[in-house]
């Protein structure tokens, strides 16, 4: 009896006091979280603030597409006001503060990522303000490709594909990140057939008649220009270019007509003698024929009708050798091509080296090694492994972490491995 | 008293993690030790090698032979790895793999011709092996290298057709030995123990298959970043694989199932170590012998 007596006289009162309070939490979660965002951020908008001292940046902010915290005016979102150890008082590195904002994972997603996204060189092609571009590209897309992809290796020839006459580079090429080498947008083998239909009778007499619906278009026409007809690619096997593709195929058919190297030793006998040597690169890798792991029977744009460009081409299968070198400090200057130093069939010298240890003292290269540096040659034995001291019993031509790709370090670790005090 | 529990957390926490950290199934082994018991490569009267690509260790005559590949030429040591003779001839260059009879014979591979040559010091003949009724193939026959088994047959990698051909010592066909699959670029070097297994090493695909006696695949292993660019392949008297992984600079041991046990050596040039090695061989006493640029070590594992 008491106790109803009780609830009757501090119930109510209770209850209200605990609407009153829910009622309050609500209007200030309401107040924090749901008002909207430009409001919010007007709060905190230092824009005004900015301007007061550098006008000039009212310029950068002023073309027609305005990055979003430009926009609600939150400088401090990506510059420090009062210190910073980046160019411009940005508050981070850059890679590490676009990505605050910017999904890395979606940016990133792909086995192939495009170098100035791997090296977190965002602004390379991005204004950090606005510009008059879409997705804020400080050129137009295809300007901001050539500028480091030159314009003469991609469009300058006499036949050029439509697409780049456009410019349209990222009808193909995706500019972060893709699964395909080439960063392409579809399979190499079906990106052709979105705009040209297998089908089409043009096409079709064009390939004599053979179905190219599930052909590697791009491993005969270049995809960006060509001074031969029909964008076909620079150098020609010579059979293809004749027209006489019965050299190789069975009539009216992809099919080859022999299998295996003997369909290229037929004219090409001499080059086996190339790979019977100490170190050989003769590899049955599909079990086809080895001879197009590396080059293309039709055409190519690279010299001895390469598959691809000879660096990509190596580290295709040389997979490690190609981390090494990305992640060295130091690695060989001014090395364009594998070849320079190696032989591509094979070589009794290590590594496929064209000219043994000679390989370095070419005159074109280092023609004063070993006059007066440290001595080499046969008769300079290195005490580690009683072998003769060549150039890279010192040196990683293929990279290092150390100064002048030194297998050690310069001061004391390499020399006391055999000058010991 | 902070610092205390720290250290004591960081105590339990290595007592958890240090099994994981020598865990067999991990890519890291543990690392065993082996005496370096002799180091070939430069001798006064013998020269120095010129990229050696294999040897041979005759148990009962107790010699060493070294296919001195670049130098075109057999040579041959005593049981004290002193330099005894060298042979050059001819009708054979770049030896590539050398195995030999019990009754004297050798046989070898030549690199620039890619025959099998036979060797037959006493009576002085020295010509190519006919190997005869080779089932056809796409492509045309190029040694590689060759192994020898308990019975005298003879392991011969057929490398543009991705199998081991399996002859007599009169070159007779008997079997052939192959794998199949996308991830199968051939052979590039065979080995055989005494109950007629065979074991190869797939270099690019980085795996090592192990055959039986019939020539069936009884297991394969690699493949899965444990091994990095493996060019050569032995088995010790226990029946463990022995792999030596050419970037790395390490000798990784294996059970016949694949499962890792331990890794011996590591990379560099000091006596002892690895730096460029192609080819490994394990004798009768588990004595390990690795051809590395152009010296040839021996070693003596500490179990």
């Amino acid at each position: 009896m008491s106790k109803n007596h009780g609830f009757r006289r501090y119930g109510l009162r209770t209850f209200c006091s605990l609407l009153g309070a829910a009622v309050l939490v609500a209007a200030a979660t309401v107040f924090i979280f749901f008002l909207p965002q430009d409001v919010q951020s007007a709060r905190r908008s230092t824009s005004f603030l900015c301007m007061e001292c550098h006008p000039e940046a009212k310029e950068l902010i002023s073309k027609g597409n305005v990055h979003k915290p430009v926009k609600l005016g939150l400088c401090t979102s990506c510059h420090n006001p009062h210190a910073s150890k980046h160019a411009n008082l940005i508050g981070s590195d850059i890679n590490a503060l676009c990505y605050n904002c910017h999904d890395q994972r979606r940016v990133l997603a792909g086995t192939e990522v495009h170098a100035p996204v791997e090296e977190g060189a965002c602004l390379e092609c991005h204004d950090p303000h606005s510009s008059n571009q879409k997705g804020l590209l400080k050129k137009t897309a295809s300007e901001a490709c050539y500028s480091c992809h030159p314009r003469k290796d991609i469009s300058a020839k006499k036949n050029v594909h439509p697409e780049v006459k456009k410019g349209n580079c990222l009808g193909c090429h995706r500019p972060h990140a893709s699964d395909r080498a080439g960063l392409l947008t579809k399979d190499r083998r079906r990106l052709c057939t979105g705009c040209h239909s297998a089908k089409d009778e043009r096409l079709v007499s064009s390939h004599r008649g053979l179905n190219v619906a599930k052909a590697d278009c791009i491993g005969c026409h270049s995809p960006h220009s060509s001074d031969n007809v029909g964008i076909l690619k620079a150098s020609m096997h010579k059979p293809f270019k004749d027209r006489k593709c019965g050299a190789c195929h069975l009539p009216g058919s992809s099919k080859v007509s022999r299998a295996g190297t003997g369909l290229c030793t037929e004219c090409h006998e001499s080059k086996m003698s190339d790979f019977n040597k100490r170190y050989s690169h003769l590899v049955n890798g599909d079990g086809l024929n080895p001879c197009v792991n590396c080059h293309n029977p039709h055409s190519s744009d690279e010299e001895y009708l390469l598959k691809d460009k000879e660096e990509r081409l190596c580290f295709s299968c040389h997979e490690d050798t190609e981390k090494l070198t990305a992640k060295s400090n130091f690695t060989h200057a001014e090395i364009q091509k594998c070849s320079s130093c190696h032989v591509s069939h094979g070589s009794n010298e290590q590594y496929f080296l064209a000219a043994g240890e000679d390989t370095c003292s070419t005159e074109q290269c280092h023609a004063t090694q070993g006059r007066f540096t440290h001595p080499v040659g046969d008769e300079v034995i290195d005490p580690r492994s009683n072998t003769p001291m060549n150039c890279s019993t010192c040196h990683n031509p293929m990279g290092s972490p150390e100064e002048f790709i030194l297998r050690g370090g310069k001061d004391r670790e390499l020399c006391i491995q055999c000058h010991q005090v | 008293m902070m610092s205390s529990i720290k250290l004591k957390w960081l105590i339990v926490l290595f007592a958890l993690a240090a099994p994981l950290l020598h865990s067999t199934r991990g890519y890291c082994a543990q690392q065993r030790n082996v005496e370096l018991i002799a180091m070939i490569g430069k001798d006064e009267v013998m020269g120095t090698f010129n990229e050696p690509a294999a040897l041979f260790y005759d148990e009962s005559k107790q010699r060493l032979y070294v296919a001195d590949t670049v130098n075109n030429r057999l040579v041959s040591f005593d049981p004290g790895f002193t330099f005894l003779a060298s042979l050059v001839h001819e009708n054979f260059a770049l030896p590539m793999g050398i195995v030999k009879l019990s009754t004297g014979e050798f046989f070898i591979t030549d690199g620039e011709k890619a025959k099998v040559i036979f060797i037959d010091v006493k009576n002085k003949i020295i010509e190519p092996l006919n190997i005869r009724n080779v089932p056809p193939a796409a492509e045309r026959f190029l040694a590689g290298r060759i192994a020898i088994g308990g019975d005298e047959h003879l392991y011969v990698i057929d490398r543009l057709n991705k199998r081991i051909l399996v002859v007599d010592r009169n070159g007779n066909f008997l079997r052939s030995i192959t794998a199949r699959g996308r991830e199968f670029y051939g052979f590039n070097d065979v080995r055989v123990d005494d109950r007629g297994f065979v074991y190869a090493v797939d270099t690019l695909a980085a795996k090592v298959y192990v055959f039986n006696d019939k020539g069936r695949l009884v297991s394969k292993f690699g493949g899965d970043g444990r091994l990095v660019f493996p060019v050569s392949v032995a088995v010790d008297s226990r029946g463990y694989v022995y792999v030596l992984d050419r970037h790395p600079g390490v000798i990784r041991i294996f059970d016949k199932t694949g499962r890792l046990q331990y890794d011996l050596l590591k990379k560099g040039y000091n006596p002892g170590e690895l730096y460029n090695p192609s080819y490994i061989y394990i004798d009768a006493k588990d004595r390990i012998f690795t051809i590395d640029g152009n010296r040839v070590q021996v070693f003596k594992e500490k179990r």
